[in-house]
């Protein structure tokens, strides 16, 4: 709205000229003078209006910003829970799959390995012509043994080992989903802060820094966001427990 | 310490908790036990009969942190070899858990050669 000024000031000048020109019947100077009183009086009334429009305008916006804000509150955010939880769901089972059929390949591994050593050593005494004919004979039927589960358990690794290579599909998966959420945190955060701005909130406080809460834990280190020095390998650790005499 | 060492690895991630335990298996301990967080750790540590003991730090419930702090200010548990594995890797936290008298800190992600090195330093301190 218009600053309210005296009326008395703003208009006195003019009535006087306006009278004056009524009492010497001058019709062009009366004529004048009205045509200017009504025009500040369009200006102020348009000024008005401009402002009420304003006003309405800001409403609006801030009432569809926070008809938004609501619903990114009450449906958006929960979905992205749920669809985080779901996020969390299948890289543990991912991890656990493939936990599993690298424990399940360990054991035919080792045999082969320890069946193989075993057989080699007998196998250099043959090249050699140092084998005794009754562990020549052995060997032979250790051999026999040997190849076909060997085979086995060769193509069970080799299978466990394509299996592995599927369950890391869950990274497209889940990716597509976190992909989702970040789209959603953004448009969260563009909201926010177009209401932070409408309001003029230019004195909110700032947030403490992380590193002001002791034993507090931040997860691991995400590039560009974990503020502070960081140790970036094993190596960092190490040396900085060593400066401290461990 | 012998093959017998037992362990108690702490993590919330039941994963973690087995690429641990797959890793102590490589090196020849079998004796493994679990736990998700130090709140159920503590009773574990408390019952007796663990000799080592792999944490986590970031945890809901009991942090790995404040477990180390509860194990050293248990009389029965105070010289107990504690290593933290965890993926906080911050100056200032690693000088914290220091101070709190970790014994080894390895972070993540971390190689088996890393786990072993540290393990047997720490054993062999505990000797």
């Amino acid at each position: 709205m218009q600053q309210p000024v005296d009326f008395k000031a703003q208009y006195s000048a003019r009535v006087e000229a306006l009278r004056k020109a009524f009492d010497r019947g001058d019709e062009a100077a009366f004529l004048a003078v009205l045509d200017e009183l009504l025009h500040t009086r369009k200006a102020a009334l348009l000024a008005d209006l401009r402002s009420l429009t304003g006003t309405l305008k800001f409403a609006l916006e801030r009432f569809s910003l926070e008809a938004h804000l609501a619903d990114l509150a009450e449906n958006e955010i929960p979905d992205a829970r749920l669809r985080l939880a779901h996020v969390l769901e299948m890289t543990n089972e991912a991890a656990h799959r493939t936990l599993d059929l690298v424990e399940q390949s360990g054991p035919p591994a080792e045999r082969t390995s320890k069946t193989a050593e075993e057989l080699n050593r007998s196998w250099k005494l043959f090249r050699s012509r140092k084998i005794a004919p009754r562990e020549f004979k052995e060997m032979v039927k250790r051999m026999d043994r040997f190849l076909p589960v060997a085979r086995s358990d060769a193509e069970l690794i080799r299978r466990n080992l394509a299996e592995v290579l599927l369950t890391q599909g869950y990274q497209d998966l889940t990716g597509q989903i976190i992909r989702g959420v970040m789209q959603l945190v953004q448009e969260l955060e563009s909201t926010l802060a177009k209401l932070v701005r409408l309001a003029g909130s230019e004195n909110a406080t700032p947030r403490a820094s992380e590193a002001e809460v002791p034993g507090r834990a931040f997860g691991p280190a995400v590039p560009g966001v974990t503020q502070g020095k960081v140790a970036t390998g094993q190596q960092d650790v190490d040396d900085l427990l060593s400066d401290l005499g461990m | 310490m012998s093959k017998n060492t037992k362990f108690l690895v702490v993590d919330d991630f039941s994963t973690m908790r087995r690429i641990i335990k797959n890793l102590l298996h490589d090196l020849g301990y079998q004796n493994v036990v679990e736990a998700d967080d130090g709140k159920t750790a503590l009773p574990v540590l408390q019952a007796g009969g663990i000799d080592v003991l792999i944490t986590d730090w970031n945890m809901p419930g009991m942090p790995g942190l404040e477990l180390l702090k509860a194990v050293r200010s248990d009389e029965k548990l105070a010289r107990m070899p504690v290593l933290m594995l965890t993926a906080e890797a911050k100056r200032e936290q690693i000088i914290e858990a220091a101070q709190a008298g970790v014994s080894g800190y390895v972070i993540k992600p971390f190689t088996a050669e890393t786990l072993k090195e540290k393990l047997d330093k720490i054993l062999a301190a505990g000797k």
